[in-house]
């Protein structure tokens, strides 16, 4: 059984890391085809790509759509998230699940909606059409999250701050958010990646601003080249740098 | 009751931004979508009405048809497959896997959700086709004669959406494994039960919850994906994703589109429906 | 909320700095896209191009169709669907000598596609041809110069269809003796038969890259519906990928270049056309990193290397225009069943 699990767990990370191996290795081909023999190694493509106009300004816009539209959804997920666990509203369950509805629609449906209503009052297609449309996706998320965070213990930490007589904003901001901090981070950290990874709104929503998923998709559709690959690389590099940085501070004591 | 009632505003108006944003942004859009699906194109113009030649369309025209049940062939392997792949894993890590070394093997298992989602897929491209390491390590080692084609066929579709969603769900039940009490499976062992029927009868029952929602999740983002069949597989034949963006792309019929969009906003209602009573949509 | 407003502010503040130079927006086809042949005229005009892909004439129009006034101002259309746009009001006419027709290849002026009632709305900026192209070291380039050997059988399992239902169709009906001219919705279903026989007969559809990689690997060897196009940039890696224009005629397509109704700035926009169709405006367009081509005008020559007027295989070319036919121009009705045929060919 014990040599059967780690054969298992073995084979099953060959399956999981095989993309990911090729796609690095490849990146560094001395050739315009990224597909073996590996043909000698060279940076030209990582030159290429951090020398693209393009590219670099697709992953500025990338970063700023997933940044602000992950706080957005944060926000308004807290602060839904927490006058519901406050008090008992007529149709809290219809609101609950009006909250978290979104999450079970596909992205393209999303996508759609959004492009018609936005042709018909005449808003353009930009990075602000597809930030609102990838706060729709991360609000149920950042709202489930922070929701699930709210126990017995924090509704009466809540209470008791509110009994003494702090006002609302200074409950939310000095008491429960310190308190659900953990969950908070987790959920704009999940909102973020989630935004800063998504295609088909992205590529509904903008016109040539458009975010670094797009631009890489048009990149595949003009051309096959290890360019592609090294661009991959470098997300995957980027990425994590960031989640091991945010393993060994942020997410540390939470581990055991 | 002033004070009841005081904080019930305050409560509604905390709530107030969130719901207003769902309905202007989420609930409106689609409702428009679904207004647009009864219009239909004369020509190249859009001709607002009610009108359900489009539904009829999608179910009579063999080409359409056919992309429901694509969709539904897919998505469902892609489900029970990613399911019976991760469930192992997962457990394996948190039970076999010395605690130690426990998160590096759990970083290394969703390693990928960090690369970029387009290039993951395009990534499988290169290793599935006719000169990738895939069919060169297996004729290299003798188990296959010659290649066989994978990329470019619903096999190429079905790998890619597996490797993402293994990951996935290997994170979902991974997680619901290591809240559960060990004393379960204890008590289990005290009463004489076999390591296989602990698990069996004991820890799968429990992480249900878990599956069904990490599974759930599953069916929706893969039923609703372009990329991965667009790039893998081949175009010998269409989900209902491709033939939304086929309508969008070429032929610019937003009304078709709507309707096929509503189609697939349908099919995945039901399935919320079907799985409803073990989701915990709000506890992931 | 405040922070919300905030985060607004620096989302619209950090578009800000794209607003500085002046731009022109074009809506394109990917070989425009190529950073080294916007440079020089974005340096020259101080001027920053933005550009938008798009993918058939039908979504481009869509496009323009859900934008407003001044929101483009040029834009790469398909020279035989110019009458398409104009019809709808979307192209504005063409400054006169804005192309230079006179250094032109004789074929490729298409005055009677870029003419509307009198009026000039596009120039021709690039051409080739949609064929057969496959990698002459697993294929006989002898069956090649025929079209019947698609359906032959000896190719199963190594062909490609290039994913554009158009130039595919037009091939087909070359296959059965269908001029493209006379493709109509009648003649349209003697090519079903001929066309899902292709499809059994072939290993994938596929857009320009998944044909380049499957060329490019070996995977197929034959891609119906390629050219020069798909050939040139993959020259230097394999040598052994040629493209032919059989016997039975082959699709030359021609991509023209228009100012778009309601630019604010047609000056430029004219400026911008006018480099494109310069000698160097026209080798950088035919080299381009996305796809080659033949350019129309044919100073570029000059400012063209000789390999890489060998790879365009410059010299053949009034043999080649001599015996290729235009794209198809279907009206609404026949675009519908041919794209109704087409999606049912993919979903066979």
């Amino acid at each position: 059984m014990r040599a059967l699990s780690w054969a298992y767990l073995i084979a099953m990370l060959g399956f999981i890391l095989l993309p990911v191996a090729m796609l690095v290795i490849f990146s560094f081909q001395d050739g315009r085809l990224p597909v073996p023999p590996l043909k000698g190694v060279t940076l030209e493509w990582y030159g290429k790509v951090l020398s693209d106009r393009a590219l670099m300004e697709a992953l500025v816009n990338s970063l700023l759509v997933a940044f602000v539209s992950a706080l957005t959804a944060l926000v308004l997920g807290f602060l839904a998230a927490s006058g519901l666990a406050r008090v008992v509203l007529p149709g809290s369950a219809w609101m609950r699940g009006a909250l978290i509805a979104p999450m079970t629609v596909s992205y393209l449906i999303v996508a759609l909606g959004l492009l018609q209503m936005f042709g018909q009052v005449g808003i353009r297609p930009s990075l602000l059409a597809t930030g609102i449309g990838h706060v729709v996706i991360n609000l149920p998320l950042c709202f489930a999250i922070t929701y699930a965070a709210i126990g017995e213990h924090q509704r009466s930490a809540l209470k008791a701050a509110r009994d003494l007589g702090a006002r609302e904003f200074q409950v939310l901001w000095f008491v429960a958010a310190p308190m659900l901090a953990p969950a908070l981070a987790a959920a704009f950290f999940l909102a973020f990646t989630f935004s800063w990874d998504e295609f088909i709104i992205a590529f509904l929503l903008t016109r040539f601003d458009v975010t670094l998923p797009v631009e890489i998709w048009s990149m595949l559709r003009s051309g096959l080249s290890p360019a592609t690959n090294a661009v991959g690389s470098l997300v995957f590099l980027v990425s994590l740098v960031i989640l091991v940085a945010l393993e060994l501070t942020l997410f540390r004591k939470g581990a055991k | 009751m002033s004070i009841e009632r005081r904080e019930k505003w305050q409560g509604a108006a905390l709530v107030a931004p969130a719901l207003l944003w769902t309905l202007v942004f989420f609930a409106v859009p689609f409702a428009g979508m679904a207004l647009m699906s009864l219009a239909h194109l004369d020509g190249r113009e859009i001709v607002q009405g009610f009108d359900l030649g489009n539904y009829l369309k999608i179910f009579t025209e063999p080409a359409l048809r056919r992309g429901i049940s694509v969709s539904l062939e897919i998505t469902a392997l892609v489900t029970v497959l990613s399911v019976l792949l991760a469930w192992p894993l997962a457990w394996i890590i948190a039970t076999v896997v010395p605690a130690r070394w426990r998160r590096l093997v759990l970083l290394l298992a969703v390693l990928p959700f960090w690369t970029s989602y387009v290039v993951r897929s395009y990534s499988w491209a290169l290793v599935l086709g006719e000169k990738g390491v895939v069919m060169n390590a297996l004729v290299g080692i003798g188990l296959l004669a010659e290649p066989v084609q994978i990329m470019a066929t619903r096999a190429a579709t079905v790998i890619g959406f597996v490797h993402f969603f293994v990951m996935l769900l290997t994170l979902t039940i991974y997680s619901n494994l290591v809240q559960l009490s060990p004393n379960y499976a204890r008590a289990a062992q005290d009463l004489g039960a076999s390591r296989w029927q602990v698990i069996w009868h004991v820890i799968l029952p429990l992480t249900l919850p878990g599956v069904m929602t990490g599974a759930f999740l599953t069916f929706v983002l893969c039923i609703g994906d372009y990329i991965t069949p667009q790039i893998l597989g081949g175009n010998n034949e269409l989900s209902l994703p491709q033939l939304i963006m086929l309508q969008l792309g070429r032929r610019g019929d937003y009304p078709m589109a709507s309707a096929l969009s509503v189609v697939l906003m349908a099919i995945v209602t039901l399935a919320y429906v079907a799985s409803a009573r073990w989701l915990k949509m709000e506890r992931m | 909320m405040l922070k919300q407003g905030c985060a607004i502010t620096a989302l619209v503040v950090g578009c800000a700095p794209a607003l500085q130079a002046e731009e022109l927006n074009a809506l394109i086809w990917c070989d425009h896209a190529d950073p080294a042949f916007l440079a020089p005229f974005e340096e020259a005009h101080d001027v920053r191009v933005n550009v938008k892909e798009y993918e058939g004439t039908a979504a481009g129009l869509t496009l323009l169709e859900q934008s407003r006034p001044g929101d483009w101002d040029v834009m790469v259309i398909d020279a035989v669907d110019v009458g398409r746009a104009v019809e709808r009001g979307f192209l504005a006419p063409l400054p006169e000598g804005v192309a230079p027709l006179d250094d032109y290849f004789d074929e490729v002026r298409l005055t009677d596609h870029v003419t509307v009632e009198g009026t000039t709305y596009a120039a021709v900026e690039k051409f080739g041809y949609n064929t057969i192209a496959f990698n002459k070291a697993a294929v006989s380039a002898e069956d090649m110069t025929s079209l019947k050997a698609l359906w032959s059988g000896k190719y199963d399992g190594r062909i490609a269809i290039y994913d554009y239902y158009l130039p595919v169709l037009g091939i087909a009906g070359l296959a059965e003796g269908v001029a493209t001219a006379d493709l109509d919705a009648g003649s349209l279903e003697s090519l079903r038969a001929p066309l899902m026989g292709l499809k059994a007969a072939s290993k994938q559809v596929s857009d320009v890259v998944a044909s380049q990689t499957a060329l490019a690997t070996g995977e197929v060897d034959i891609l119906v519906g390629g050219g020069e196009w798909l050939t040139a940039v993959l020259h230097e890696e394999n040598p052994d990928l040629d493209w032919i224009i059989p016997e039975e005629g082959g699709l030359l397509w021609a991509q023209s270049l228009a100012i778009v109704e309601g630019s604010e700035k047609p000056e430029l926009a004219a400026e911008f056309i006018k480099y494109v169709l310069s000698p160097e405006g026209q080798a950088g367009l035919a080299t381009s990193s996305c796809y080659w081509g033949m350019p129309a005008n044919k100073a570029a020559g000059d400012v063209l290397s000789d390999a890489q007027k060998a790879v365009l295989r410059w010299d053949d070319q009034a043999d080649y225009l001599a015996r290729a036919q235009l794209y198809p121009v279907p009206d609404a009705e026949t675009d519908a069943a041919m794209q109704d045929l087409w999606t049912e060919m993919l979903q066979n």
